[in-house]
């Protein structure tokens, strides 16, 4: 074929792509992208955040002294992980609809402006390839869904980080813009990208076109509804709004469960008659039968299990406070504790609860929920439960306690 | 402003290549699953979803203007409302020894809201058509 064949081919497939003019809706624009993009930086960073101090929370040993208290700390904190992620949705959907034609744009024919323009491109793939893969992938966690085969913990993880750093890097490249457009009213009779013609209508009270104001009203109803039905079941009077939620609340002894002793494996352990409890330190080891633990002096603490997919409940824990037993075996106020599960394998049958958390003395070896021995499904004979902490860390069926130097 | 827009871009940057540095710890066929999830998420909204609701707006210009900001507002509120309960909607996660793990009649839920929403939106339509033709409307359209 011909060079000159060949460009009319090109010309061919270039004239059967839209172009930015293609696209006709006045709503599109800067005016409604710059709005819910500062939006979506707010919620993104809370998602960040939070979610940093959920992953350094489930470190063996954390970077830095995290505080034990208050007991719905971390309850609060991944709530507002999942609000922010789930509230995301439909800011990015509908952000992505304002900026699509810009997909259109023709990029620059040579030089410096088309290397610009392809480094852009690049960061903006980065930016929502990132950021659809964290919704995603969140949500389906959130559920406890798992149709991938990744490390969720580490692929999300490393995203986060991919996700923040390109919004950052786009906030920069389009601060100019951002600023402009917060100056103009957002309704008016034209607005368009700098390089893009200037779209038309979108005027207030044009005889029932939708408006921006309407289009962004409704983007934000649309985030507080996802909200809503989807995480409200910890805010009490809400609940019965929480329709898709992953959990109602409902459970043994009222407190949902994550993993079963069926699903944990230790149907045939928990309830052996001759299981102890060994409690391991510095200076002795001991062990404990059920009977040796209800004679020691019991505390009772409403704490909640919280867990990462954002569901959490609170009840009312009794058992021994996790420094009396440290005490028993002659540990001192500086000392880590192990906590290991009679569950023969997955990533939770040992936590490590750091010394600040030891010495709060709502730390407890539960022996009860609800006034009542462990329901199977909580972790009985015996759990650890702990203020301030993701539920996951909180080891269920134990069968050792090992006190270690920080 | 150069000032902040420099210190931003060069933190993003930083901070995303911290991510990719993360991301690549992984074993090399986490990474490809990895990247095959997020460009796959790129292509299905560039791809299909944006092209669809591109349709549905050239569909929506056929309609009676009165009628078009409730349906603007109603695909707003839905269509991302519908994308995050697929996970609970086709409970995935669904285990046999677990009961109090999705365990709500999430069906029912998402036709109530689509149910309430929809009654919303023909409520402000028709006043929207009685304020557009001036006329009180006899009834609702068949």
């Amino acid at each position: 074929m011909s060079e000159r064949a060949l460009r009319g081919v090109a010309a061919r497939i270039d004239a059967r792509i839209p172009r930015p003019e293609s696209f006709t809706s006045g709503l599109r624009g800067p005016r409604t992208t710059a709005r819910i993009g500062t939006w979506l930086a707010v919620t993104f960073t809370i998602a960040f955040v939070t979610g940093l101090y959920s992953h350094a929370s489930q470190l063996a040993t954390p970077p830095l002294t995290l505080p034990s208290g208050p007991s719905r700390l971390y309850q609060v904190t991944q709530g507002l992980h999942v609000a922010a992620g789930t509230a995301s949705v439909p800011l990015l959907l509908v952000k992505l609809w304002s900026v699509f034609p810009r997909l259109f744009v023709r990029p620059p024919r040579a030089g410096r402006e088309l290397v610009l323009n392809l480094l852009e491109r690049v960061s903006i793939a980065l930016l929502i390839g990132s950021a659809i893969f964290q919704l995603a992938t969140g949500l389906a966690n959130s559920a406890q869904w798992y149709p991938w085969s990744f490390d969720f913990i580490r692929a999300h993880y490393a995203l986060a980080w991919v996700a923040i750093g390109s919004l950052a890097l786009h906030v920069a490249v389009k601060l100019p813009v951002i600023r402009r457009v917060f100056t103009e009213p957002v309704d008016g009779p034209a607005d368009g990208f700098d390089d893009g013609p200037r779209d038309g209508a979108a005027e207030p009270g044009h005889d029932g076109v939708p408006t921006r104001r309407t289009l962004l009203r409704a983007t934000w109803v649309s985030a507080a509804v996802a909200v809503v039905v989807t995480t409200s079941v910890e805010i009490p009077g809400l609940r019965r709004l929480a329709v898709l939620a992953v959990r109602s609340g409902q459970g043994p002894q009222g407190v949902p469960i994550n993993r079963s002793a069926v699903g944990a494996d230790v149907a045939g352990l928990f309830d052996d008659p001759a299981w102890r409890l060994r409690v391991v330190g510095p200076v002795d080891t001991v062990e404990l039968s059920l009977d040796d633990l209800r004679a020691m002096q019991q505390r009772s603490a409403v704490l909640p299990i919280a867990c990462v997919e954002g569901w959490s409940a609170s009840g009312e824990w009794g058992g021994v406070p996790v420094r009396d037993l440290v005490a028993l075996v002659g540990g001192g106020p500086d000392d880590d504790v192990v906590v290991r599960s009679m569950q023969p394998r997955g990533a939770y049958r040992e936590s490590r609860l750091p010394a600040n958390f030891v010495r709060n003395p709502d730390s407890l070896l539960a022996l009860t929920l609800a006034g009542e021995p462990l329901h199977r499904d909580h972790g009985f004979p015996c759990r650890l439960i702990a203020p301030a902490r993701p539920g996951v860390l909180q080891t269920k069926w134990v069968r050792e306690v090992e006190v270690v130097k920080a | 402003m150069r000032v902040v827009r420099a210190v931003l871009g060069l933190l993003g940057a930083g901070a995303a290549g911290y991510g990719v540095l993360r991301l690549l710890r992984l074993p090399s066929e986490q990474v490809l699953a990895v990247l095959v999830w997020a460009f796959g998420g790129i292509v299905a909204h560039d791809g299909v979803l944006a092209p669809l609701v591109v349709g549905l707006g050239l569909a929506a210009t056929a309609l009676a203007r009165w009628l078009r900001p409730s349906l603007v507002v109603l695909l707003v509120v839905l269509g991302p409302l519908t994308l995050v309960a697929v996970p609970v909607l086709g409970r995935f996660g669904a285990r046999s020894d677990n009961p109090t793990l999705l365990d709500r009649p999430y069906l029912a839920g998402w036709l109530v809201v689509v149910g309430l929403a929809v009654a919303v939106a023909a409520v402000t339509a028709l006043r929207a058509r009685r304020s557009s033709s001036g006329d009180p409307v006899p009834g609702p359209p068949a």
